[in-house]
Parts: C-alpha cells; sequence; structure tokens
C-alpha cells in the first residue's frame, strides 16, 4: 500500500472519529473547548505514532499469545512520558486535561492500529498510519471543540467572538451537547464521504 | 524450552525496558515538576496579596487550633514586606457541585480581602469553572472582613459579589471558603 494513501486513509476514509467510531468517551469528554480538543488531539497524535513505531519493530519478537499485554505495556510507558512531560512544561494545560491524559492507554485507537496495522506492517507505514490517525483524530476534536465553543460560550480558543450581549447556548458546553454536535457531524462527513465514494465509482 | 517459560522471559524483557524508559524519563522531569509546583505556588500567593514579599507558614500549634475550630482550613501562611506583617494567605477546601474545591484567600492585615485563586476544582467546564476566570474572582477584591460575603446577579454595596451563571453551588460553595477565611482572620489571627 503506498504511504500517501495509509496516510489519506487515517484522516478521511478511515477516520477514527467520524468512520470508525472508536474511543468516543474521551472525544465527548474533552471537546469543551477548541484547545482543549487540539490539545488531547496532538498528546494522542504522539502516544499513536510512537507505539506504532515500537510495535512495528518488536513485531516479530512478540508472540502471538502474549501479544496484547506487551502492546499494552508499550502504550501505557508512553502514555506516562507524555504525562510526565506535559506535566513538567505545560502544567496548566495538563490540570485541564486532567485524567484524560492516563487514560489514553485505554483509548481504543491505540490499541486498535496497534493490532490492525502495526503488528502486521513495516516501521515506516506503521509510523505513517501513526500520524494519519492520529491527525485525523486531531482533525474531529478541533472540529468538535471549536463549534462547541462557539455555540456554547461564544468564543474561539478563549477569544469573545460576539459582544456582551450575545447570550450563548450553554447545552452545547455540556455533555448532551456533545452527543447532539458529534450526531450531526457524523452524519454530514458520512454523506459527504459517500457522495465521492459514488462518483469515483461511476 | 518450556514454552510458557518463555512467553513470561519475553514479557519480562519488555516491562524490564519499559521501566527503564520510565526511571530516566523521571529523573528528567521530576526535578522540573517539583520546581513548578513550588513556583506556582508562591505566584499563586503573590497573585492574591501583591504586597507580600515572603511567605512563611503559621506557628503549627496555632494553626491546629484553628483546625479543631474549622476543619476546612488546610494551610495558613502569613505573607511579610521585610519585617512587617501584611497579610494572610488562607487555603480552604469546600464542597462544590462536582467535588471538592481548593482554594486560597489573601486578607490583608487592614481586614480586607485581597483576592481569592482557586487552585484545585472538579467544576462543570463552561459554566462551574468559570470561577476561576477574573470576572468572578476580581469580584472579591477590597471586600471588608466585617460582615457576611453574598453574591448577587447585580451586586451593589460592599458585601456582594458577581455571582456566576448557572453555577449557584460552586459560587455558594466559594462563598463558604471567604466566610470561613473570613472568619478566622477576625476571630483567630486579627487579634
Amino acid at each position: 500500500m503506498k504511504l500517501s494513501k495509509i496516510f489519506k486513509n487515517g484522516i478521511i476514509n478511515e477516520n477514527p472519529i467520524f468512520v470508525q467510531l472508536i474511543g468516543m468517551c474521551s472525544v465527548l469528554a474533552v471537546t469543551t473547548s477548541a484547545k482543549n480538543g487540539l490539545a488531547m488531539g496532538l498528546a494522542v497524535t504522539g502516544v499513536l505514532i510512537c507505539s506504532n513505531v515500537v510495535i512495528s519493530l518488536l513485531r516479530k519478537v512478540i508472540p502471538d499469545k502474549i501479544r496484547i499485554p506487551a502492546f499494552i505495556v508499550v502504550i501505557a510507558t508512553f502514555v506516562t512520558i507524555v504525562e510526565m512531560f506535559m506535566k513538567a512544561y505545560t502544567q496548566d494545560l495538563y490540570n485541564e486535561l486532567g485524567i484524560f491524559i492516563p487514560l489514553i492507554v485505554v483509548n481504543c485507537i491505540i490499541l486498535a492500529r496497534a493490532e490492525a496495522f502495526a503488528s502486521k506492517n513495516n516501521v515506516l507505514a506503521s509510523a505513517v498510519d501513526g500520524l494519519g490517525m492520529g491527525l485525523g483524530y486531531t482533525l474531529a476534536l478541533l472540529i468538535l471543540g471549536s463549534l462547541r465553543e462557539i455555540l456554547g460560550a461564544g468564543s474561539i480558543f478563549g477569544k469573545a467572538l460576539f459582544g456582551p450581549n450575545f447570550e450563548p447556548a450553554l447545552i452545547f458546553i455540556m455533555p448532551p451537547g456533545a452527543f447532539i454536535l458529534l450526531g450531526i457531524l457524523i452524519a454530514i462527513f458520512n454523506s459527504i464521504r459517500k457522495k465521492k465514494e459514488s462518483t469515483t465509482e461511476a | 524450552m518450556n514454552e510458557t517459560l518463555k512467553l513470561a522471559l519475553i514479557l519480562f524483557l519488555i516491562t524490564a525496558i519499559s521501566a527503564t524508559v520510565l526511571a530516566v524519563s523521571n529523573n528528567i522531569t521530576a526535578p522540573r515538576i517539583a520546581e513548578a509546583d513550588k513556583l506556582k505556588d508562591k505566584q499563586a500567593k503573590i497573585e492574591i496579596l501583591p504586597e507580600g514579599k515572603e511567605f512563611r507558614p503559621l506557628d503549627e500549634n496555632k494553626l491546629n487550633e484553628i483546625k479543631t475550630n474549622f476543619d476546612n482550613v488546610l494551610e495558613i501562611f502569613e505573607a511579610y514586606n521585610g519585617n512587617d506583617l501584611v497579610g494572610y494567605t488562607i487555603k480552604t477546601v469546600v464542597n462544590g457541585y462536582g467535588g471538592e474545591i481548593e482554594f486560597l484567600t489573601g486578607i490583608s492585615t487592614e481586614g480586607k480581602i485581597m483576592g481569592i485563586k482557586i487552585l484545585n476544582h472538579g467544576e462543570t467546564p463552561g459554566l462551574g469553572d468559570n470561577a476561576t476566570k477574573p470576572a468572578f474572582t476580581e469580584s472579591f477584591k477590597n471586600r471588608s472582613v466585617d460582615g457576611e460575603i453574598t453574591a448577587s446577579k447585580n451586586p451593589s454595596g460592599d458585601l456582594e459579589v458577581q455571582a456566576l451563571t448557572s453555577a449557584t453551588r460552586t459560587t455558594n460553595a466559594i462563598l463558604d471558603g471567604v466566610n470561613i477565611a473570613r472568619q478566622i482572620y477576625n476571630e483567630e489571627l486579627a487579634k
């Protein structure tokens, strides 16, 4: 498979959020603002690339029977490293994302890519797959976070967009707003994707 | 070789390597984290009591005595500018909407609340967590410690502060803490 195709696969054809619908729990929880969505996306991308590379390197060493515990150890190691460095250098951001950083360990996207891709492909392809999937995830979180912040707080990246008389729709900051917007986004994304598919086939 | 033993050995090797990597990165980041925590702590104190140049913990016996009367108190620091005592920072923990809220109240020796700073909380993003923003915290500045502080949407008078929209429980929790700090100042510290 060509690298560009692997990359595009992660962002569009098999976008982890809009198409595969995996790892939704943290997506719904952290996207209260554009900044949080972006930061979480980048943290996951970093972990995904690193774990994909290492698991791809070790794919011939790790016996099939113990591959899951081995994958989890590798993933947990990288998540802990990311956590330590975020705590040391970007503490405010770390405080905002809180529990969801350690929970990247159990984010199914990462284990899914390890199992479905990295354990069967070479290092370069695995790194590109991690980057593509990570950016696809980041893109989804950024869109959702931006929309929720604009509608629910009247601002973007913390900057107020409207005058002081604007009354934001608080529901979009709350959990129900996350579900509603995510549903709408998935519908839009897939209808565009389907249309493109049918035109290329024809 | 026995297969089970071989599997265990491989898994052991992987975990051993990962433990080593973690130990190294912990060594790199631990001093930075401790330093950042310490700096943040001092900055929080300066933010709410800008006159203070040096912060010393309150005498331990006295603190324990205060703690028996007010169990929400965690820490009290005296703020000095040179040799002059200029105020106190009082750390309290109160129950908000999403769990405990830990925050600092700064009170000057003139009997004025100089500011509040929220340190840890689990309030609803976009609603209760607006308590950490200046629009809310600034409204506590320069309030007198003589009477109970209350909140209102349209604050008027010396003892009313800005209430948070759709976050009454959070507002009340912070008010509780501030009023406890006020009481401690009046009953224990200003004597």
